[in-house]
């Protein structure tokens, strides 16, 4: 590997915006203040899409609450732990030409998983109870 | 051509990738076998942009997003299938797909902001 280049330019703007997005997303709490864009599906259409609630749900996480988070958007903490790790493995093969271990997902998992995530979305907007359970927030949050 | 270490698209006709440096004239049968992730086919690496493609449909909350998704299912069901030109075109649509829906994600971001301050403004002057 070459020296510092562009990519590892890009990739220290990118850790740097993450971070700066970490800190105000730590300092001020999306449900009530208005420093955070609002979904654009439900602004215009007023439903939910699937990655409604997910920033308050990382702000939850940040303090420490896996219950509200869970109650707010239960796919973005599933998928926090695989996301973090895809995006590790970029910046590590920025650094060291190589990415962490990858799993070969065949294509139909993909596609179920992109199913899932659609189903997930029009699901959550249902108000009958088990699927209300998923739509964000909700009686149990605290 | 695609480099088959780190897989950037160069430009035809260079010798060495522009990315990693890898040397073409000599690199296509003794790609090591360590660098290759279990379970992909022999010597390719095409990035299918996956965690992308669910990072900008799941934040940016857009359709744009999907079509990048169902591309990064293209690319690992071409490659499986020994298609590798078909995998770096579905590659190609996937990444295009991301930075669709991220810049229609940031400039969502940006009208939100326009409008924030439009209010504000126009909060103090009543």
């Amino acid at each position: 590997m070459t020296g510092f280049s562009r990519k590892h330019g890009a990739l220290f703007t990118v850790l740097a915006a993450g971070a700066a997005a970490l800190v105000a997303l730590r300092l001020f709490d999306p449900a009530t203040s208005g420093v955070f864009p609002p979904c654009p599906l439900r602004v215009l259409t007023g439903w939910y899409c699937p990655g409604c609630g997910s920033l308050r749900a990382f702000h939850q996480l940040l303090h420490g609450n896996l219950r509200n988070a869970w109650l707010l958007n239960p796919l973005a903490v599933v998928s926090l732990p695989f996301l973090a790790y895809g995006m590790a493995s970029h910046a590590v093969f920025v650094v060291r030409g190589r990415y962490l271990p990858r799993v070969f997902l065949p294509a139909s998992w993909i596609r179920a998983l992109c199913v899932g995530i659609v189903v997930f979305g029009i699901v959550r907007n249902i108000p009958v109870y088990p699927f209300s359970l998923l739509a964000p927030g909700g009686p149990g949050l605290r | 051509m695609f480099c088959p270490q780190c897989g950037t698209n160069n430009p035809d006709g260079v010798v060495t990738c522009t990315r990693c440096g890898r040397d073409f004239r000599t690199v296509m049968p003794t790609t090591p076998a360590a660098a290759i992730p279990p379970g992909y086919p022999a010597g390719v690496h095409v990035p299918n942009y996956l965690v992308f493609a669910i990072l900008v449909t799941v934040l940016c909350c857009l359709p744009t997003g999907i079509a990048a998704i169902v591309y990064a299912a293209q690319v690992n069901g071409k490659l499986a299938a020994g298609d590798i030109a078909g995998a770096q075109q579905a590659s190609n649509n996937a990444k295009m797909w991301c930075w669709i829906s991220l810049g229609a994600g940031l400039l969502v971001c940006v009208l939100y902001a326009l409008l924030i301050m439009l209010g504000v403004m126009s909060h103090r002057s009543y």
